[in-house]
């Protein structure tokens, strides 16, 4: 007589159950994993390519006239991003990262935006170019 | 007496229908994960109902083609009323890459009023047994709203 499957029967009713406890132990997300974006603001010099490069049109930009300079507001939408990682690898400036966040459950818009703000100032070119005749002097 | 006893038991056990709206499969495949034994949702109560006239829950996947959004304002008709609709992952909340296309008619809020919206493209399935989790929270309120 024949127990094909017996040496599996035994060997799992000592061993562990397979499903995984969820909402007690939450597994990390594995290495390369694509989740919610974070902006970094004070690494970004505004050059618009994540936008240009971005499919479903997730990230907007506006931009408001400060005494400083220009005010600069990134939203990333997470309720219509890819996660196809194009903004992050065509950013320059590294300001841009996917991070391993796999867990986005909201009940309104709001709570599925990431933003970043940061001010870029306009005279500071003007002001490198008077240092630079001052240094000439 | 009994009525407590029904009232818990409804908590306990939500049933879900799955609406596909012209999804890509990807969700689909996620959320028939979530009932595997790996994941196991129902050891939640969740069960996937085969009527829309049984479920509580209805998660829409899929931004709204012209072909299916007759057919989703008919099924959404067709639940009995503490319900709560679910929106899987980036589509009905957006649209995603298909918004602006000529065949396309979502997003989702135009028809029905999205409670829990499951943010990913594919979420996954940790993230839908989350979202699922947090329906049945709203549905349990609803529920007391309407006594």
């Amino acid at each position: 007589m024949k127990f094909p499957y017996l040496k599996e029967a035994v060997k799992s009713l000592f061993s562990k159950p397979s499903t995984e406890n969820f909402p007690k132990e939450v597994k990390e997300a594995p290495e390369g994993y694509r989740g919610k974006i974070a902006f970094y603001p004070e690494k970004c010099v505004n050059c618009g390519m994540c936008i240009r490069v971005c499919a479903p049109g997730a990230i907007t930009r506006t931009i408001e006239k400060v005494e400083e300079g220009d005010k600069i507001t990134f939203q990333f939408y997470m309720g219509q991003c890819t996660f196809c990682q194009l903004c992050q690898d065509f950013c320059a400036r590294k300001a841009i990262e996917l991070t391993k966040d796999y867990l986005m459950i909201a009940e309104d818009e709001e709570e599925l935006m990431v933003r970043g703000t940061f001010i870029k100032k306009h005279h500071l070119n003007h002001l490198y170019h008077l240092q630079s005749q001052l240094l000439l002097l | 007496m009994f009525e407590k006893l029904i009232e818990k038991g409804l908590e306990k056990s939500a049933w879900l229908y799955h609406l596909n709206t012209g999804s890509c499969n990807g969700c689909d495949i996620e959320l028939v994960s979530v009932i595997t034994p790996r994941y196991d949702a129902e050891r939640f109560g969740f069960k996937i109902a085969g009527s829309p006239r049984h479920a509580d829950i209805i998660v829409v996947s899929g931004p709204i083609t012209s072909q299916s959004k007759d057919r989703l304002i008919r099924t959404l008709a067709q639940v009995p009323d503490p319900k709560v609709v679910v929106s899987l992952g980036s589509c009905p909340r957006s649209c995603n890459v298909f918004s602006g296309s000529y065949c396309v008619e979502g997003p989702l809020d135009k028809y029905a009023p999205i409670d829990v919206s499951i943010a990913g493209c594919p979420p996954k399935p940790e993230a839908i047994m989350a979202g699922l989790v947090r329906a049945v929270e709203i549905l349990k309120e609803k529920r007391r709203a309407m006594k």
